[in-house]
């Protein structure tokens, strides 16, 4: 640091005046308790499990080096793919539902009528409601005897069928949950459907383009930014599932009994990457986990972004 | 002027340094002396922080324990934390600030023990002449691995049948099956269906603890002499189908429906005590909820039906343990080890044991008049004497064990994977794990 600052007083080009650097200083002294905190909580533990990832770690006794080999284990291991099999079903299947629905309910949120604004508290409402209290209240809707989600199925003469508990039913019944909480997501949609200028719907109104026309031409495109980073945090957001497994698929104080529910559908990879860090105490292992995880997210985020060009429209292009 | 305002920025900096780590200023013996005792502690007394996972009235009979000890011993006093998150006694050991004393559950304790976080005792035991031969063996073993004790056990649970004399007398039984047999026929009797399958009661849960009835079968887990876990063990596998026949009389889709629409477990409605379940396999604290929440039910205590063929296994029996231990890192294990003792003594572990509800660990503790007013436990205390009762086999690896072997059950019992083939997967799951 000090010598490269030193190369450049020389240098006329890139050279600070003896005030600038001051300047410079203080700025980054100002900021140095972000900068403490980021390297000590941030790029620390980032490091330091990508290198724990290559030992056999327990927590008590110092790490022991070995190489790939968990890499390899986890390469090998069912449940490791059991997880996967269940995180990629809820980012891929729950997410874009997910998104459609409150972008649905966002345009409905929209329309100019008599107290609008309850509607959008309403609506907005379960967000705010803690996600422990939101799983336990959902347990007795979705109860198959006594439930009101069954009542009404029974009442329209359909199946009603046991959601948490066969494992067939498990994941959509977190669809059904997660739907219930995307006023959330509704609610940047709204903000962002109020940014669309008003002289685009009425120059297609103009030339006789009907509601669903407006929609898919219009709106989309105007909003396809935020979709895409809905669809980002909606992706990551999934991949790290955990405490509604936790809640619903009874994680019990002393760790015994199975976490993930029946038949195993509800272990999603960040409920698998805790019992193995903190039920089996194997901290490599769940270390290798994690940076597998880091991997797929960066990987799809990545391929999300290059593709997003396609569909993606920013204002002024 | 500039040169100050650096020299500010700076101060402000390390105070929030300082700022943030100042909470943990030690604050040494001045909390213990506020706790009201007889004894006034003396000057230099040691505090011991003891971190127990109990919580309510069950926190309350211990904290009465605790409140005993530190009148008798002013020179050694025990701070009691309620502290049910295990997590943070890991969080705590690797720090470095452990807990002097903390509780545990018996099936972590060797994993924990042998990975450095628990303290061995055999020097003291050796030292004080605790007699461990007192100790239930099944109970005693969850806390030692090749000859090492690293938890003195506290408190026991073991299950065994309970029956609903009254659905039973209605379909015409005297009294509880006591063979395997004869329990696959009270199930079938005494379970109700409707026409479409519809389940309105049942005999028995089938999913029930594969382990106690494992050790019915004379199963076992683990094979010393070839240092093999044995998942394949053709006891375990006659309790597996025990519970698949059962299973398959009714299928997923019924059971599965019958039992989501069942009670909560601590409340009025518990399935056994609303009579949705005629028999249950439930361990010696049942009899303390149903005074509590169902006192007009009219049950029968009896021991888990033996197997005919292993008639010498009457009265088997799978044993959990609730644990003591010294964490690594202690400043005073002496003194810890001083509490710990005193704390399973036979009287303490009795008055403990009596009010929780809970079976002790220690022969000479079975007849302390204190559990005669325990609901149940006179079935219970002789049923911890005999001699079938086993634990799972303690090991670096047990969690990962039971884990797999449970998550295979469920998947057996639904039918996805056949047995050979769910246990093999456990066998070749588990086997690696064997370097202890």
């Amino acid at each position: 640091m000090r010598v490269s600052t030193a190369a450049n007083q020389r240098k006329p080009v890139s050279g600070w005046s003896k005030k600038e650097r001051h300047y410079v200083y203080l700025g980054l002294a100002f900021a140095s308790p972000w900068i403490i905190g980021f390297l000590a909580f941030t790029v620390y533990p980032f490091f330091g499990s990508l290198y724990l990832s290559l030992t056999e770690y327990d927590l008590f006794s110092p790490p022991q080096w070995v190489g790939l080999q968990n890499y390899e284990q986890i390469l090998a291991d069912d449940r490791f793919y059991k997880s996967l099999g269940n995180t990629f079903f809820m980012a891929f299947i729950s997410v874009p539902i997910t998104l459609a629905v409150s972008l649905l309910i966002a345009v409905m949120l929209n329309f100019k009528v008599k107290g609008i604004n309850y509607y959008r508290t309403i609506f907005y409402l379960p967000s705010v409601i803690p996600i422990v209290a939101s799983a336990l209240l959902w347990t007795w809707i979705l109860n198959p005897d006594f439930g009101l989600v069954n009542m009404a199925l029974r009442t329209l003469g359909l199946t009603d069928p046991a959601w948490l508990l066969d494992p067939r039913y498990t994941k959509p019944s977190l669809i059904l949950m997660s739907l219930w909480g995307s006023g959330a997501g509704a609610l940047i949609f709204l903000a962002a459907l109020q940014g669309v200028p008003r002289q685009y719907y009425e120059a297609a109104q103009v030339d006789g383009a009907n509601w669903w026309y407006r929609f898919w031409k219009i709106t989309v495109p105007a909003l396809s930014p935020i979709i895409l980073f809905q669809l980002i945090m909606g992706l990551i957001g999934a991949f790290q599932i955990f405490t509604e497994s936790y809640i619903l698929a009874g994680g019990k104080v002393d760790g015994s009994g199975s976490l993930g529910g029946p038949e195993q559908s509800l272990l999603f990879y960040a409920v698998n990457l805790y019992q193995e860090a903190f039920v089996f105490l194997k901290m490599g292992y769940a270390s290798a986990l994690a940076w597998i995880l880091f991997i797929i997210v960066l990987l799809i985020t990545f391929i999300l972004l290059k593709t997003s060009g396609r569909w993606v429209y920013y204002g002024g292009e | 002027m500039k040169k100050k305002s650096w020299i500010w920025s700076l101060i402000l900096l390390f105070s929030i340094v300082t700022g943030c780590s100042g909470g943990n200023a030690p604050q040494a013996g001045s909390d213990a002396g506020e706790e009201p005792s007889d004894n006034p502690p003396a000057q230099d007394a040691v505090t011991l922080d003891f971190w127990y996972g109990w919580t309510g009235p069950e926190a309350e009979a211990l904290e009465a324990l605790i409140a005993k000890w530190n009148s008798a011993n002013p020179d050694i006093q025990v701070k009691g934390l309620s502290q049910s998150d295990y997590q943070k006694q890991l969080t705590a050991i690797t720090g470095g600030n452990p807990p002097d004393i903390a509780s545990q559950f018996g099936q972590n304790v060797v994993p924990w023990g042998l990975r450095g976080a628990m303290m061995p005792l055999d020097d003291y035991i050796a030292k004080d002449g605790v007699d461990l031969k007192d100790f239930v063996p099944a109970a005693l073993s969850t806390s030692q691995h090749e000859g090492k004790t690293y938890a003195i056990p506290t408190a026991m649970h073991v299950s065994m049948l309970f029956y609903n004399k009254d659905i039973l007398q209605e379909a015409g039984y005297d009294g509880p099956p006591e063979t395997i047999s004869d329990l696959k026929k009270y199930i079938k009797k005494l379970s109700v269906a409707q026409d479409d399958g519809r389940l309105q009661r049942l005999g028995l849960w089938p999913g029930m603890d594969a382990y106690t009835f494992s050790y019915a079968f004379n199963g076992s887990f683990y094979d010393e002499a070839t240092q093999q876990v044995t998942p394949d063990h053709p006891g375990i596998q006659s309790a597996i189908k025990l519970s698949k026949e059962i299973w398959d009389q009714y299928g997923s889709d019924n059971l599965d429906r019958f039992s989501s629409g069942l009670g909560q477990y601590m409340s009025a409605q518990n399935p056994f005590f609303s009579g949705k379940y005629a028999m249950t396999i439930d361990g010696e604290w049942l009899p303390t909820f149903i005074k509590q929440y169902s006192p007009d039910l009219n049950y029968g205590i009896a021991p888990i039906p033996y197997d005919e063929s292993n008639p010498e296994l009457k009265n088997s029996g799978n044993v959990t343990t609730s644990v003591f231990y010294i964490p690594k890192g202690v400043k005073n294990p002496d003194a810890s080890w001083k509490f710990i003792k005193w704390m399973t003594e036979p009287e303490q572990m009795a008055e403990f044991t009596a009010a929780l509800g809970n079976l002790p660990t220690r022969n000479s503790a079975f007849s302390n008049p204190l559990y005669e007013d325990v609901p149940g436990f006179r079935e219970f205390l002789d049923y911890s004497g005999s001699e079938n009762l086993k634990s799972f086999p303690a090991s670096s690896y047990a969690n990962e064990y039971m884990t797999e072997f449970s998550a295979q059950y469920d998947a057996i019992l639904r039918g996805t994977v056949s047995m050979e083939e769910g246990l093999d997967k456990v066998k070749a799951k588990i086997q690696p794990l064997v370097k202890w």
